[in-house]
């Protein structure tokens, strides 16, 4: 029993070594200076990944700036002001059916909402994909987090005279501060390997861009363009917008995780 | 001396002595259960008041009643009237908050706020008062002293309230409710999450606190019921069975269900 265990995580753990092995070793080769100061070449050319990686930064940042509060308030509700409540029984149904619906369907959604009715791809109805992404994830930390935080906690507050929400602010969201600063890590590590809800939405622009109301490039966009071309510099790019994607959640992973150990220790 | 120490004249005293807590037939639901029955007692201005009885009794759900802590959750109803210095807390206009800046509450388990040792006195403070920092300071040490914790976290003040030890937890909370002087202090078990020598020291300061607080002790521990309380209630399936003297509930009930708890019999 312990030997096809120890053979199953072996086999689990080589394959993610494989993958890993690959992404390091074709993406290193391409990785240079020019990968974050130039654009996007055109076939046959040399150049950088500038474009596709601001495009994704921008994207995220704007899909996190929307949907955080918006995930945070709705947990808020949910563990605090409506914990006894029913309609907290349905947004948590509904929100974990939201958790789990395919990333393309956001993008579906969100080219009939937006950019049907806008004309054209943007950037911002890319950007809502993302954050529509992100709500869920938040929701369901917030409200884990804070469902966590003893009631005694609560009740502390409440006997000090403190209103209902200066207990949730500075009492609560403290308690809970380094779990739901991990959901919303945890949100942008999901989305930014997102490529579904983007191709719909903003779908890609060889170009510089700020325009969020434009279609704008975006790194995961890019590597499925550029390695389904048949130009060597592309798919080069492309392994090296893997690696950095993949680092980047990496990364991201590590400081949620380290945000997690330290409550743990306390 | 000892004829001034005599029961007969503490009786008489008590008897003189303003009421603080008024408690008129008061009836406690959990949904539909009925958990206190027409419950009626008054508490006299500070002293130290005791609730005994066994687990399930009521005395904690009595005493959430004084400061409405029991609203915070929903299918939780008091009937009947509780007043304070004559006016009814159950009333709807009350304000919740300033009735529990009024009436601070201790809890079983210490519950530090998760921040500094000194904010997690000023918070309290700060709700209500607009102080300056020295004014702060003051305050903060004042509590800190009444609670008899200054010595111990004087130097560490920017600690984390969570950094210090259960009994210096438990005393930093009743620091914090001294702080935003109260006039009654309620305290739910206290001592039962503490070492002895943490309770000792709880016990202690109850003692001390009395001389200007109204306090309101519930207890398990029925040791500790006769060293700390002037007056004490039993508490019996939601029913007040007695309530008397502390001496007299100890030595000579006069019902027979406190007895047998008193004695160990039953609870």
């Amino acid at each position: 029993m312990m030997a096809l265990c120890v053979v199953a995580a072996g086999i689990g753990l080589a394959w993610l070594a494989l993958i890993l092995g690959a992404l390091v070793y074709k993406g290193t080769a391409g990785l240079s200076f020019a990968v974050f100061t130039e654009m996007t070449p055109p076939p046959g050319e040399a150049g950088g990944l500038l474009n596709a990686i601001a495009g994704s930064l921008l994207m995220t940042i704007i899909a996190v700036v929307v949907g955080t509060p918006i995930g945070v308030l709705a947990g808020t509700y949910m563990a605090e002001y409506g914990r006894f409540s029913r309609i907290t029984t349905v947004v948590r149904f509904i929100n974990d059916i939201l958790l789990s619906a395919p990333s393309i369907i956001i993008g579906l959604f969100v080219y009939e909402l937006m950019v049907r009715p806008m004309g054209h791809f943007s950037a911002i109805a890319g950007a809502v994909a993302l954050a529509i992404l992100v709500i869920p994830v938040v929701v369901r930390t917030t409200e884990d987090m804070l469902n966590l935080v003893p009631n005694a906690l609560r009740e502390a507050g409440a006997a000090i005279g403190a209103p209902r929400w200066v207990v949730i602010r500075s009492v609560a969201y403290r308690a809970a501060l380094s779990g739901i600063v991990t959901g919303i890590l945890l949100a942008i590590a999901r989305i930014s390997g997102e490529t579904a809800p983007l191709l719909f939405t903003a779908l890609n622009n060889q170009f510089w861009s700020s325009n969020i109301n434009a279609p704008m490039a975006s790194l995961p966009v890019t590597i499925f363009q550029f390695a389904l071309s048949p130009y060597e510099e592309w798919q080069q790019l492309a392994w090296t917008g893997a690696l950095i994607i993949t680092l980047t959640v990496l990364g991201l992973s590590i400081l949620a995780r380290s945000l997690t150990g330290r409550r743990e220790d306390r | 001396m000892t004829q001034m120490l005599s029961p007969d004249m503490t009786m008489t005293e008590t008897v003189a002595e303003k009421t603080k807590i008024e408690v008129k037939n008061l009836n406690f639901y959990y949904g539909q259960s009925k958990a206190l029955k027409d419950i009626t007692l008054s508490l006299p201005e500070r002293s130290v008041t005791a609730f005994i009885g066994p687990s399930g009794c009521g005395k904690s759900t009595l005493l959430r009643v004084f400061n409405r802590i029991y609203e915070l959750y929903p299918k939780q109803t008091a009937e009947g009237q509780v007043l304070l210095d004559g006016k009814n807390i159950l009333d709807r206009s009350q304000d919740l908050n300033l009735l529990r800046t009024k009436i601070g509450m201790v809890f079983q388990k210490p519950t530090p706020f998760p921040m500094s040792i000194y904010e997690n006195i000023a918070f309290g403070v700060r709700l209500y008062e607009n102080l300056g920092k020295s004014e702060m300071d003051g305050r903060v040490e004042q509590a800190l002293k009444r609670a008899a914790l200054w010595g111990e976290v004087k130097d560490k003040l920017n600690a984390s309230g969570l950094s210090l030890s259960g009994g210096q937890q438990q005393r930093l909370c009743i620091a914090r409710t001294v702080a935003v002087k109260p006039e009654v202090i309620l305290l739910d078990e206290p001592a039962s999450a503490l070492d002895p020598l943490s309770t000792a020291k709880i016990e202690e300061l109850i003692d001390e606190l009395q001389a200007d607080y109204t306090i309101v002790i519930v207890t398990h521990n029925m040791q500790q019921a006769a060293r700390v309380s002037r007056q004490t209630a039993f508490m019996y399936l939601g029913e007040l069975v007695e309530f008397d003297r502390t001496e007299k509930i100890f030595t000579s009930p006069r019902e027979k269900r406190t007895q047998d708890y008193i004695t160990g019999r039953f609870g």
